[in-house]
């Protein structure tokens, strides 16, 4: 199975400046890592070291234990990357572009001709015949994500898989990458919060070229700090009877005739006394947090360094 | 050009995806990045435009000797075959030059100018096979230009003299040494191409300094009184200088009040050895700039 590990790495672009500093963690077998942070944190540079499409200024980035600097080849074999916005020759058809990839990687005539029609079902590719420089970004995405799955590679390194997809495409690659995470390692970056929850088991979360949190998306959910919390009441409710909470959530926004947005201190003990009260003025239909825990999570290490602690 | 349909691919049930069993040999890796690459260069008619351009102005050339041939026009280099070849074969260096500054000048900007280099330079692929496969699909095109440009001679040259006239074995010679001028020619190409991030900056280059700047330079220091070995332009004169029957390596010229200056032609042995200098330095540069570039932006 496959492994990303990256062992004290720093990268400095200008002497005494890390976009990425000191940074370490090892993944290995299956499953899929999200690696998020604002713009800027450092993400690409990281995934750019793995792929030694950058030097490291100190430490080393390896692949399937492979330094990507020293033996490329190795490093390389049984990986498929996406980075930054990969082009294949405008002028290259679709077929040939991804025929280079397979040939590359070793396959023969026939595997070349069965992945690339696995790829065109699963992902749904434009025709192959087109040339590239004809497709839409998410035609061109997709046919990007195709060549980095070509000959089933045991790790993929995916920035922004996503990007310039329209809302159907980016369904259709979430159940395709739900679907390869089972057998293959996957370090995905990505901005949008839904398609890292909906795909990934763990998060590495890196902000200033730092790594603020790496755990499992329960831990991370469990250690969110819930600031508001939605409330549904099952019949229609006036903004007047939810007086009684104002001790405990200072501010009640209304959204719909029945749901309510109460913001609070992020305490767990007033989010238990905000359901006991909210139950006493009527019978709810829901109580969730009014954002998700993993968006929570981003926006707490975004604006404060970190999320709870354990 | 129309391309030809790309192959219907069976229709089957989900299969399980095909493992690469193994990662083939780096002359492998090399034969397809070549390939892919020839096949980039006449995708966007680059190819065939510069093609159609030698083509045409060769062909103006032989019209040119017709009309000669016909009494309408006087023609001075057609006092002998040796005076026509080395006549026509001077303007070979310039044709190589543009090829090389074509083919060459961005074949390794693209990568980190375009997104192009991130489709690319994340395959298990050394970067030195990359570079050597992409050279060598220029040299194949650029070389593949100075076939056309010796045929037209060849054609002019039958025509005027006759077929038992060609001096095949300086004719030889001289096509060598292109070879070697392209390698060279090429190699400084894909040097430029390894420093600049601009593509069309690497083209512009190879062109201003293989051309203009060291025949400037030459001109100069050979009026100083010094021989200009340094220059590849220079070494480019062997593939004329070998098909003249009245070479000399080195003259004294009168230009009058009593002064003279020095002028030098490289031999085809002194040619050979500054186009292999080169030929050296050029590539080993381009191969340990590329490999040692990062991928910034």
């Amino acid at each position: 199975m496959g492994s990303i590990e990256v062992s004290h790495l720093t990268k400095c672009y200008s002497p005494g400046v890390p976009v990425v500093h000191d940074i370490s963690f090892r993944e290995e077998g299956s499953g899929a890592i999200g690696y998020l942070g604002p713009n800027g944190a450092g993400k690409s540079t990281t995934l750019k070291l793995l792929l030694g499409l950058l030097m490291p200024t100190s430490g080393e980035a390896r692949l399937n234990d492979f330094d990507p600097v020293r033996d490329r080849r190795n490093a390389l074999a049984r990986v498929g990357a996406i980075i930054e916005s990969p082009e294949p020759y405008p002028s290259e058809r679709v077929f040939d572009a991804l025929e280079r990839v397979g040939q590359l990687r070793g396959l023969d005539r026939n595997g070349i001709d069965d992945e690339i029609d696995r790829c065109h079902r699963e992902l749904h590719l434009p025709p192959l015949e087109w040339r590239c420089g004809w497709l839409s970004k998410g035609e061109r995405q997709r046919v990007v994500l195709a060549a980095a799955c070509l000959g089933d590679p045991e790790v993929l390194l995916l920035d922004e898989p996503t990007n310039g997809m329209d809302p159907a495409e980016r369904v259709e690659v979430r159940g395709f990458l739900k679907r390869m995470k089972r057998d293959h390692l996957i370090l995905m970056s990505s901005h949008l919060i839904t398609d890292v929850s909906a795909i990934c088991d763990r998060l590495i979360f890196i902000d200033k070229g730092e790594i603020r949190l790496h755990a499992s998306a329960e831990e991370v959910a469990a250690r969110v700090r819930v600031r508001a919390v939605d409330v549904e009441f099952a019949r229609p409710i006036a903004t007047e009877a939810l007086e009684p909470l104002q001790p405990w959530a200072p501010k009640v926004t209304r959204l719909a005739e029945r749901r309510f947005r109460l913001r609070f201190d992020g305490n767990e003990e007033t989010l238990t006394r905000l359901l006991v009260e909210c139950q006493r003025i009527g019978p709810l239909s829901s109580f969730t947090p009014a954002v998700p825990a993993l968006e929570a999570a981003y926006r707490d290490i975004v604006t404060e360094g970190s999320v709870r602690p354990e | 050009m129309q391309d030809a349909p790309a192959p219907v691919l069976p229709r089957v049930a989900t299969v399980p995806p095909v493992v690469a069993p193994k990662l083939p040999s780096s002359f492998s890796q090399w034969i397809v990045i070549a390939r892919g690459q020839i096949r980039h260069y006449i995708r966007t008619y680059r190819f065939f435009g510069l093609l159609l351009f030698v083509g045409v102005v060769s062909a103006a050339w032989l019209i040119l000797l017709v009309a000669s041939g016909q009494g309408l026009v006087r023609l001075s280099f057609l006092n002998s075959i040796s005076e026509f070849l080395t006549d026509y074969a001077q303007t070979l260096p310039l044709w190589i030059i543009l090829a090389a500054g074509f083919f060459g000048g961005d074949a390794l900007s693209v990568d980190f100018h375009s997104g192009t280099g991130y489709y690319t330079l994340v395959m298990p692929v050394n970067r030195s096979v990359l570079v050597a496969g992409r050279y060598a699909s220029a040299l194949f095109v650029t070389l593949a230009i100075v076939v056309v440009y010796d045929l037209f001679g060849l054609l002019g040259a039958t025509y005027a003299f006759g077929p038992g006239a060609i001096p095949w074995d300086p004719l030889a010679l001289s096509l060598g040494l292109s070879v070697l001028f392209a390698f060279a020619a090429v190699s400084v190409a894909f040097c430029f191409s390894a420093l600049f991030e601009t593509p069309a900056t690497g083209v512009l280059t190879t062109i201003l300094v293989l051309f203009v700047a060291l025949t400037t330079l030459q001109g100069v220091v050979e009026l100083a009184g010094f021989e200009p070995w340094w220059s590849l332009y220079y070494a480019g004169g062997a593939i004329a200088n070998v098909l003249d029957w009245q070479f000399v390596a080195q003259q004294t010229i009168p230009v009058g009040g009593g002064q003279f200056i020095q002028s030098w032609s490289a031999t085809a042995q002194e040619g050979a050895a500054i186009m292999t200098g080169y030929l050296v330095f050029f590539f080993t540069t381009s191969i340990v700039l590329y490999q040692r570039k990062e991928s910034k932006g």
